[in-house]
């Protein structure tokens, strides 16, 4: 159940990736879709389905961008790690928790990316800090919203849905 | 679906290094692979292959919408385009009515004014404002009277030929009598022959042609002119046509003129003054 969830939210994902794509381009330059996908399943704690939720979704959006293969599926990886690792073990809850974790992964995520294109690859990324801001914002506004929806319709909290039933 | 225990690693972190370490190797692939012009591998062309369908469906939906969106616009111009173009058809037609009018009225008028320079008579245009030729008495309403030179007698004509005379004038109005009238004759002759007679109204809308002998010449189609004789019509002015010529039961044939004027659509009538002859020579006429 929980895997089918994270396809349903990975096809959304590429769904709204390819429909900001297609009718307004500079959108995903203000937020990212597969990072809430991403940190709302790995607030369940489970560091392997974490690590796996990464590279999917970071493989999606890689193929879908024109990032070197990879880019994404790394930065993401990194952030569900992080995200898991903390949550297995303080198992935090609630929508405060959540918009702290995504804000955090937001940073850490365009942190990642930032280092592997402009150190490691010598390539330069343009106005990193005002974009990081105005992503870390946006992304931070819709996956709240999205949070509250899902809690909303799913009567549960979401993250209970995704929460490993083994402990790490 | 719960991950079984047993399966677990123990170490997540390290086969997080590994995976990291793996995605950092392919990322270094694809970024060589890059610049020697095979911009994807294949492991990336496998993701596209196979997620490609989500993109084609919102591409696909989208462009159905924008369709749909765009027909709908097009749809609501071009009834707005109908609206305006049947606006101004509808313009345009009462327009055109309006010029057909006047060009009709020009081309009235022109052949009245071309018939009226025919006589030596002084003449003037009046406009018919009453008809009544449905009753045993025809008659018509003109708009000039005795304020605008309008006598009794004057002769009334348009353009396909004679109408009537004034039998009563007032100071704005003047009342014809038509030829058809049951009272009414007027001295006429046959255009082909000359032969002399007298038309005379029957209340109906034909005319009867009198005093024409059996033997003369008279043939369906004959034209009849005015002919001069009677003191109030001028001489020349078309009645009618021969529709009927029949040997009476005397010395007389029974002609049947049909007029020349449809009277069922007067509208502008030319007003001919004619010379009136003295009452003390009419009083000594036999």
């Amino acid at each position: 159940m929980r895997w089918l969830r994270f396809a349903v939210g990975l096809l959304l994902a590429l769904t709204l990736h390819s429909l900001l794509d297609s009718f307004y381009p500079n959108a995903l330059a203000f937020f990212n879709p597969y990072v809430i996908l991403v940190i709302y399943y790995s607030m369940g704690g489970n560091v392997l389905g974490a690590i796996a939720a990464g590279v999917l979704a970071g493989f999606v959006q890689d193929a879908f961008s024109n990032a070197p293969f990879g880019l994404h599926a790394f930065s993401l990886t990194v952030c569900a790690y992080v995200v898991a690792s903390i949550n297995a073990r303080l198992a935090l809850r609630g929508a405060l928790a959540f918009g702290a974790c995504l804000g955090g992964a937001v940073v850490v995520n365009e942190l990642v990316i930032y280092v592997l294109v402009n150190i490691l690859m010598k390539q330069r990324i343009e106005m990193f800090e005002q974009a990081l801001l105005v992503k870390t914002i946006f992304t931070l506004l819709f996956g709240m919203l999205v949070y509250q929806l899902l809690t909303l319709f799913l009567r549960e909290e979401p993250i209970a849905a995704t929460r490993s039933k083994t402990a790490w | 679906m719960a991950v079984p225990t047993d399966v677990i690693p123990r170490r997540p972190t390290l086969l997080f290094i590994v995976v990291l370490s793996l995605l950092f190797f392919l990322m270094s692939v694809s970024s060589r692979t890059r610049y020697v012009g095979e911009t994807r591998t294949m492991f990336e062309r496998t993701v596209m292959t196979v997620f490609s369908p989500v993109p084609k469906f919102v591409n696909w939906v989208g462009g159905t919408l924008q369709d749909i969106h765009h027909g709908y616009v097009d749809m609501r111009r071009a009834v707005n385009e109908n609206v305006d173009l049947r606006r101004k058809v509808g313009s345009l037609t009462s327009e055109n009515l309006k010029l057909r009018q006047s060009a009709s009225d020009l081309r009235r008028l022109r052949s009245l004014l071309a018939y009226s320079e025919q006589f030596d008579f002084e003449t003037s245009m009046a406009q018919t404002i009453m008809l009544d030729t449905a009753g045993r008495f025809k008659s018509i309403i003109i708009d000039h009277g005795s304020a605008d030179g309008v006598e009794v007698n004057d002769v009334v004509a348009n353009a396909n030929g004679l109408v009537g005379r004034v039998v009563l004038t007032t100071k704005d109005l003047a009342k014809v009598q038509l030829v058809t009238d049951n009272n009414c004759s007027v001295g006429s002759l046959v255009e082909r022959t000359r032969r002399q007679g007298v038309v005379r109204g029957t209340g109906g809308s034909l005319v009867q042609m009198l005093d024409i002998p059996s033997l003369a010449d008279l043939q369906p189609g004959d034209r009849i002119l005015t002919a001069g004789i009677d003191g109030i019509y001028p001489k020349g002015i078309p009645i009618g046509a021969v529709v009927r010529s029949e040997p009476g039961q005397s010395l007389f044939k029974t002609i049947t003129v049909k007029p020349a004027v449809d009277f069922g659509t007067i509208e502008e009538v030319i007003v001919i003054h004619t010379r009136k002859i003295p009452p003390q020579v009419v009083r000594y006429t036999p």
